[in-house]
């Protein structure tokens, strides 16, 4: 069974149309890239299967259910944006995260954190931009869930630390789950992609494996993204 | 799950509550010495009356400022952690949103009803004059169990009367409180509703539930004197006839506010499933 099924997905925000008859199937144990420019949907597809959005039309089934609690105990989701209360600790987080999802953790996201040297007293309100992004994505990475959703996972971080973040999401997620990756930094992220999505205007213009693309258009998914999308 | 909410929210909300009754209670307290023993100390160091003035005029500041920073943090948590930037984890836990429509609407009831109790508490501290009675004194001031008993016998009211009397009573308080959260409630989950201008549209919500309900109470209000005119205007000619004018209005205002607080509560929960559009 699919783990994420959309069926003519829409969604408009007054007169715009931001999704346009999605349909879209992500199947259990591949790594997924989203790829397309800056308001093309994305975002708003992620937040879509999280719940987070109503959609206009359509239907969306997480592991052949529509979104609720049930589905949200399988979905470790990442948004774009910071979301976590800026007054709580590291600590506190990781005890907020374990009381809710049953499959969080603790002793992987105390790895990572002491691999990135991030301190489990250290409030978030006392940290950098970039040390946040981080403790979010260890959060949601240290989980054992079904399907990752990862907005812009390795935007507002330094070289070093996207490799070791990728390396972490490859590195963590059970084979039986599917990771999805919303991004535009696409040479970054490409080696680590089985699956890519292009979507533009809110509409999916190309799904298709990555070594298809590979060997078909005999060029990288960055090059052929660079060609699809160029201005 | 609601355990699991209610406990983080006390967490949250608690930073800011704690602090704020701690205060209260110091400034009153210090307030209520300066007022008995005040006198004293001004008679020796004239200067210490102004030094009073304000210790006294900053508890009664910190009354009225406690019972709005209650009213405060029941809205902006409710806008922040559900409609702002932390909505993206709350809507993600595997929780229903009867379950964070609730632990908001507990925790509130919880922080406003204690903000009352501190100032109800310390005002009767403040009034009763310790110097002269003892407790034993203080307690000889109200009837015993016997003499309530006696006297209610004598007046035909039944124990079973009495309880529903305080029953009705502690529910008609909790419901204007749960009424007064789920009204700010409603009115920013419709207002989130709408892509553009949400804070704005929150506030005509507000304002427009307000003027809803004020004519639905003055409409309902006239409509059921006229039908009952002869029980309502009724001469009460024995206590027990007060009493049952008494729970009959009580009965009504407390239907009134369950059809209220049933309204709010599915106008928010609504907001929150139907139309949740987090920015």
């Amino acid at each position: 069974m699919a783990i994420l099924e959309c069926k003519g997905l829409s969604k408009r925000f007054g007169s715009v149309q931001a999704l346009d008859n999605v349909n879209l199937t992500i199947e259990p144990g591949r790594v997924v890239g989203l790829l397309g420019p800056n308001g093309s949907g994305k975002t708003t597809l992620l937040k879509l299967c999280n719940g987070l959005l109503t959609p206009s039309a359509g239907e969306i089934l997480i592991a052949g259910a529509k979104p609720g609690p049930e589905t949200k105990a399988v979905v470790s989701y990442l948004p774009d944006k910071p979301y976590l209360a800026d007054w709580m600790n590291v600590g506190q987080l990781m005890d907020f995260f374990a009381d809710f999802y049953g499959d969080f953790d603790r002793e992987r996201a105390l790895d990572m954190l002491a691999h990135l040297n991030i301190n489990e007293q250290q409030s978030i309100k006392q940290m950098s931009k970039g040390t946040r992004e981080k403790v979010q994505l260890i959060l949601v990475m240290s989980r054992k869930a079904g399907l990752y959703l990862l907005d812009e996972p390795i935007g507002g971080v330094d070289p070093a630390t996207r490799d070791y973040i990728l390396d972490t999401i490859i590195r963590n997620y059970n084979p039986a789950a599917a990771v999805v990756i919303s991004t535009h930094l696409i040479a970054d992220v490409e080696q680590v992609l089985d699956e890519v999505v292009f979507i533009r205007n809110g509409q999916i213009m190309l799904q298709s494996p990555v070594d298809a693309i590979r060997e078909d258009k005999g060029m990288s998914v960055d090059q052929y993204f660079r060609e699809v999308f160029k201005c | 799950m609601l355990g699991k909410l209610l406990k983080h929210e006390f967490r949250a909300t608690g930073r800011t509550m704690l602090p704020v009754l701690g205060v209260l209670t110091a400034l009153v307290v210090l307030a209520n010495l300066v007022v008995r023993f005040g006198d004293q100390i001004i008679s020796r160091y004239r200067l210490a009356a102004v030094l009073f003035a304000l210790i006294v005029a900053a508890a009664v500041f910190g009354v009225i400022a406690a019972e709005v920073m209650a009213i405060v943090v029941m809205v902006q948590r409710f806008y922040k952690n559900l409609l702002g930037d932390e909505g993206y984890l709350m809507h993600t836990l595997p929780v229903s949103v009867h379950g964070l429509i609730w632990s908001k609407l507990i925790v509130s009831l919880v922080w406003i009803f204690a903000t009352n109790l501190v100032i109800f508490l310390l005002g009767t501290l403040s009034v009763v004059n310790l110097g002269d009675l003892s407790v034993g004194q203080i307690m000889t001031g109200f009837p015993s169990a016997e003499e309530i008993r006696e006297a209610m016998a004598k007046l035909g009211i039944t124990r079973m009367d009495l309880w529903l009397l305080i029953l009705e009573a502690i529910l008609i308080v909790l419901c204007s409180g749960l009424i007064t959260c789920l009204h700010f409630y409603a009115a920013m989950s419709l207002g989130h509703m709408f892509t553009q201008n949400k804070i704005l549209m929150s506030i005509v919500f507000f304002v427009g539930i307000n003027f809803l309900f004020s004519a639905m109470g003055g409409i309902l209000g006239t409509v059921s004197i006229q039908f009952n005119a002869d029980r309502f205007f009724m001469e009460s000619s024995t206590v027990l006839d007060g009493l049952r004018q008494l729970r009959m209005m009580m009965n009504s205002m407390l239907g009134y506010s369950l059809v209220q607080g049933l309204i709010l509560y599915i106008a928010t929960a609504l907001g929150l499933q139907k139309g949740l559009n987090l920015a």
